[in-house]
């Protein structure tokens, strides 16, 4: 659990929005590509080494409705799977 | 305030479908079995259409043309089985045209293969609906140009195919199948579209697919002659059925474009239908003379043809085949112009390879579509690698 900590986006990683608030993550060293929803691309743009998880998630609650009640481990382990792919650190 | 929609859960039914969707290609993973076989069973066919891609030899009572020998699809289902198959799709030609259409359905059931049949309708009865429905997982597509006879007749080339079209529909939904409805794209017909998923939904079909005409063989002539859409007509198409058009109606819709013009949320959304990711690392065609082949391009192009079913193994064909191996190795990283540089190339593969070879000679050659919509500036730029000029944070 790193709702505590403050994540931060790896600033190498380019982030193309499309029409319909779905994003492209996209990596210039790899060539990866990786879709995100629209509460991925809100939480994407909160990664700036300031909020923590926690943070995030209430932001989350207060621009959206109906935001599920297991909502704090979907974003952790959103954020969680971001670090695995190198897109996301940790501000230490 | 909006609302959170399908807030980070996971999505069905793909496997780049995550809260999130990743669209790369995870190598060491794979192992290239051969999931299914595609069987072009006749060379011949009862209709005469303008836009087949296969461009089969039109079979009359008179004059019929070889099909593929019981012994030949016996065999071959025989080897691939530990090769990995799961399924096969009988396709043509016309499928159903085959004198032993009933042996090899009870040949599928009896191997406990899922089935996929392409028809176009005219020889369905109720006895061979049903044993197609007692197949596994039976999915069967019905080819239907236009919502009225004399529109789909002018692509069918055969005056009253109309009727026994929608007769063998009617018998596959009584046999408790729903059949995708198939409409290939032309200029003649491209005002059906609401018509005919009216009359699918009539019908009792599962679905309408939208395909585009290919420039393959008679395709290639109907691209030539301006009977098939321009580019800017298709993406226009395209869009409107993707964002306004499939959202008002209960059925299922699919448009045959490559994924970098389809929105994220169709595919990997939680009502998204998935990312059609082209299966051309896990089929292998048979030719009704019983040569293997990439795909029914096998019929067009020589060199697609990698050997016999009686003077080759199987699997020394699936394991050994130059053409298959390069493909393994070379997609997607040599995928070039568009494709190469398009972020949607792991999960589209260059589209249809068959295609791209027939028109290039070459099998990382840019797909038709993708290349006219580049020069015409319609491909979606989001979907394409940002230059290194363009690579900053949040492009």
């Amino acid at each position: 659990m790193k709702s505590t900590a403050n994540p931060t986006a790896n600033p190498m990683i380019v982030l193309r929005e499309e029409f319909d608030d779905w994003a492209i993550l996209f990596d210039p060293d790899t060539g990866n590509a990786h879709g995100i929803n629209p509460v991925g691309v809100f939480i994407w743009k909160h990664l700036d080494g300031r909020h923590t998880g926690n943070q995030i998630l209430q932001k989350l609650r207060e621009s959206c409705e109906a935001v599920p009640q297991d909502a704090e481990k979907e974003v952790d382990d959103f954020i969680e799977d971001l670090v695995k792919r190198g897109y996301v650190g940790y501000e230490a | 305030m909006h609302a959170c929609g399908n807030f980070l859960r996971k999505g069905e039914g793909c496997p780049y479908s995550e809260r999130s969707m990743s669209i790369n290609k995870d190598r060491e993973e794979r192992a290239y079995p051969l999931n299914q076989i595609y069987f072009y069973l006749t060379e011949g066919c009862n209709l005469r259409c303008r836009h087949c891609w296969i461009a089969p030899k039109f079979q009359t009572e008179k004059r019929s043309y070889p099909v593929l020998s019981m012994d030949f699809f016996r065999s071959i289902i025989k080897q691939a089985k530990p090769l990995g198959l799961s399924g096969v799709k009988l396709t043509g030609g016309e499928p159903l045209m085959h004198p032993d259409i009933d042996g090899i359905l009870e040949h599928i059931k009896r191997e406990n293969l899922n089935l996929t049949v392409e028809t176009n309708g005219i020889l369905c009865t109720l006895e061979i609906a049903q044993k197609m429905a007692a197949c596994k997982n039976p999915f069967v597509s019905v080819s239907l140009d236009g919502a009225d006879a004399s529109t789909h007749e002018w692509v069918r080339g055969i005056s009253g195919c109309f009727d026994e079209t929608l007769q063998g529909i009617r018998n596959l939904v009584d046999a408790g199948l729903k059949p995708q409805i198939i409409m290939s794209l032309m200029r003649r017909n491209k005002d059906h579209m609401e018509r005919l998923v009216q009359l699918a939904e009539t019908l009792g079909a599962e679905s309408v697919k939208f395909n585009l005409t290919m420039p393959i063989a008679r395709g290639e002539k109907l691209h030539e002659s301006g009977d098939t859409l321009t580019i800017e007509e298709l993406v226009e198409i395209g869009s409107w059925v993707e964002n306004t058009f499939s959202d008002s109606i209960e059925l299922r819709i699919v448009y045959d474009h490559p994924p970098a013009f389809r929105p994220l949320g169709k595919m990997f959304g939680d009502n998204g239908d998935g990312c059609s990711r082209c299966g051309i690392l896990g089929i292998l065609g048979v030719l009704a003379n019983g040569s293997y082949s990439l795909c029914g391009i096998g019929e067009n192009v020589a060199e697609l043809v990698f050997g016999h079913v009686e003077s080759e193994r199987l699997e020394n064909i699936w394991k050994k085949t130059v053409i298959l191996n390069e493909l393994r190795e070379g997609l997607t990283e040599r995928l070039e112009g568009i494709c190469g540089s398009c972020l949607m190339k792991n999960v589209c593969l260059g589209s249809c390879i068959a295609q791209n070879y027939y028109s290039n000679k070459n099998l990382w050659a840019p797909h038709w579509f993708c290349e006219a919509a580049q020069k015409k500036g319609l491909f979606p730029k989001t979907r394409l690698r940002p230059s290194n000029s363009n690579i900053s944070s949040n492009d």
